[in-house]
């Protein structure tokens, strides 16, 4: 009996990885053939002759690496102003009493639920009032403000779990409301940050419609737009824009293999007492 | 060590706010037009729209000045069009699909109207019929530019391998030419229900509706018999192999690869797609021939014709010399010798009078001989109907293909969403 279900573990845990890795193995094998034609006979089989050329168009034809530096900025940016607003906002929720606080947490943490495009009209009409259109600036402070909800949930939840002792040593020691925050509950949560940091720039990395919305020029375009140049109204050059879509998944997992462990444990903090 | 981190993070943020918040700058006096344009990238219009840009920048230079935002990806252009008009801001110059859910952009002062321009002499560049057909309650607010016609194309190759000397003009002859197809291992049509409008499988419904109900089948309440007797032929076209296994779920990229690589013997789409199968497909494209569907009802030879691309721009009402530089540049974009240039590079069809015979494309002057030789043309149901009736359409068509609806239910469905 033990051995079955050690073997249906087994075949469960393989079906699912095989889900999991199968659709970027065909990424990445789709990204190295000839053309649409050859997609279309040999959907699953290897390249009959692998395209590198591919690579080479998708880095010139769509201007990758500009647009590469400009999704640097926006996410970095991003997450710093995100991590920034949310770190002082878990703060105040998690660490200090207030009547209301956990009506504010619930009204904050809502907007998580909310879809991206009921953001879009108002969104769109802010940032041209601000005269901010078609701006990286513009991303930065939409990507960041789109993900407090999550990040303030994930860091009140982090914050929340630190001994209550540790601040109250600091405020015999002298320290006051900034002291407390800064020297104190930021260098405990640097796993939490970690996490929200994370999923923020994953988000921002990733985005396409806000991007699509708020800028027009090459001058502001971020990667995610630039996968989109090898489609048009009636065709798409798919061979070339799976190449595209290779390069940019690569910093999305090379963010997340950093900083996997400190997810995995700031995804858990304050799930369980003790 | 995090002072400097946090030092670091900062002048990021400070330099993305300075250096690359440079959307909203003007220069001094020259008037500068956006134009967020899908003609970019792939697209075969690119190039000759790029260089037409660029020489009427250099004719007006100092003066008046086209910028093209590349907008390649077609559904995301038409969410940021909607998002801005919804937002109250218009694009200087942008283009539009004219159906019923943009026919609502009329109702919009914020969109120029072209009707008191087009008096003045402009109208007459335009084919008979085309600036009527985008007129609503006496304004023009949206310029017809390109035209399409969506014949059936069909594989003579793949029909004479399979023993059929000549295409099926009925739809019995249909029935016995896709089961020598199929004997033979070939698909007869390439279908699909994917896509945000199921575009190939709508093209031939739009064909069968218009040999069931004629000229003014559009004009009979949506739903009645010639929609239902539409779907049963369309839902043959779905059975006993007449298409592909993929055409469930499929895109635009099945249903013209099956057709691209000589596996499907009939396919339906615009005169835009004969450069691909032209550049991907030379020897399809050789055997390709196009006309009108076979005929399931009684009307015989009609063709799905329609608007596909209209100029719009913004009124610009508190900035006439913007306003009439965005009139200028439209006026350059649709000068004959202009749209012939784009025609002969893309083989797209255009509403404005043009001379044609520098096209030498086999293939287009086959398109050309298909729309003199229709008995009639009426648009494809995409643009008579709200774009959630098309979405649906797909949606509706899925369902009736896998067996869980009947063509009156798929009508029903259509409908449903319609009367809402």
């Amino acid at each position: 009996m033990k051995v079955f279900l050690n073997t249906l573990k087994w075949i469960i845990l393989i079906f699912f990885l095989f889900v999991a890795l199968y659709p970027l193995i065909w990424l990445l094998l789709a990204s190295f053939k000839a053309n649409n034609l050859e997609l279309q006979q040999n959907p699953f089989g290897f390249p009959e002759k692998w395209m590198f050329i591919n690579y080479y168009n998708a880095m010139v034809k769509a201007k990758l690496p500009s647009l590469f530096i400009h999704s640097i900025i926006v996410a970095f940016s991003a997450v710093f102003l995100n991590l920034l607003v949310a770190s002082m906002t878990s703060f105040v929720i998690s660490r200090e009493d207030f009547k209301g606080k956990n009506v504010l947490l619930t009204v904050i943490a809502a907007g998580i639920l909310l879809p991206i495009i009921s953001f879009m009209v108002p969104y769109f009409t802010i940032i041209q009032k601000m005269r901010l259109y078609d701006s990286l600036l513009a991303l930065i402070i939409v990507y960041s403000a789109i993900n407090i909800p999550i990040s303030v949930f994930l860091l009140t939840s982090f914050m929340g779990s630190i001994p209550v002792e540790l601040e109250e040593a600091a405020t015999i020691d002298g320290a006051g409301f900034v002291q407390r925050f800064t020297k104190v509950i930021i260098p405990l949560s640097q796993t939490g940050l970690a996490t929200a940091g994370t999923f923020c720039f994953i988000y921002s990395w990733n985005e396409f419609i806000m991007a699509l919305l708020l800028t027009s020029s090459e001058s502001s375009r971020t990667l995610q737009l630039g996968i989109r140049f090898f489609t048009s109204q009636f065709v798409t050059d798919y061979t070339a824009m799976y190449a595209a879509i290779v390069i940019t998944i690569i910093p999305s997992i090379v963010v997340y293999f950093i900083f996997h462990n400190k997810i995995i444990s700031g995804l858990t903090a304050g799930a369980v007492k003790g | 060590m995090r002072k400097i981190t946090f030092l670091v993070l900062s002048l990021t943020l400070i330099v993305a706010g300075t250096v690359f918040a440079n959307g909203q700058q003007e220069k001094d006096k020259e008037i500068v037009l956006k134009w967020p344009s899908i003609w970019v990238g792939e697209d075969s219009k690119a190039g000759v729209v790029a260089q037409l840009v660029e020489q009427f920048n250099a004719d007006n230079a100092g003066m008046i000045k086209v910028e093209v935002e590349a907008q390649p990806d077609y559904d995301g252009y038409e969410q940021k069009i909607r998002t801005s008009i919804a937002a109250g801001i218009v694009p200087d110059i942008f283009t539009m699909k004219l159906n019923p859910t943009t026919k609502a952009y009329y109702d919009s002062p914020l969109l120029m109207d072209f009707s008191k321009e087009l008096s003045t002499g402009w109208g007459k560049d335009f084919n008979e019929g085309t600036v009527a057909q985008a007129t609503v309650n006496g304004m023009v607010k949206s310029l017809p530019y390109e035209v399409a016609i969506t014949p059936v194309w069909y594989n003579m190759d793949l029909f004479k391998k399979a023993g059929v000397s000549k295409y099926p003009r009925t739809y019995a002859e249909f029935l016995d030419a896709a089961a020598k197809l199929k004997a033979a291992g070939f698909i007869p049509t390439s279908q699909m229900t994917g896509g945000s409008n199921a575009w190939t499988s709508m093209l031939w419904y739009s064909h069968f509706l218009a040999s069931f109900g004629g000229p003014d089948v559009y004009a009979n309440p949506f739903g009645t018999d010639a929609y239902v007797k539409a779907a049963e032929v369309l839902l043959a076209m779905y059975s006993d192999g007449n298409t592909s296994m993929d055409a469930i779920g499929g895109d635009a990229g099945v249903s013209g690869g099956h057709y691209l690589a000589g596996e499907s013997a009939m396919f339906i789409n615009g005169p835009w797609y004969i450069g691909r199968v032209k550049t991907e497909a030379p020897a399809v494209y050789s055997a390709t021939e196009v006309g009108p569907a076979p005929a399931a009802g009684s009307q015989k030879g009609a063709m799905i014709g329609f608007l596909q691309t209209n100029f719009a721009a913004a009124a610009n009402a508190d900035d006439p010399e913007k306003a009439a530089a965005a009139v200028k540049f439209i006026k350059w974009m649709t000068k004959a010798e202009n749209v012939a240039k784009i025609s002969a590079a893309s083989g797209a069809m255009f509403a404005v009078k043009y001379d044609s015979s520098s096209i030498s494309d086999e293939l287009m002057g086959k398109f050309i001989n298909a729309s003199n030789d229709a008995s009639f043309t009426i648009p494809h149901l995409e643009g008579v109907v709200t774009s959630d009736v098309i979405t649906e359409f797909g949606q509706a068509l899925g369902k009736m293909a896998l067996g869980e609806a009947t063509p009156k239910e798929f009508v029903e469905m259509l409908k449903k969403v319609q009367d809402q």
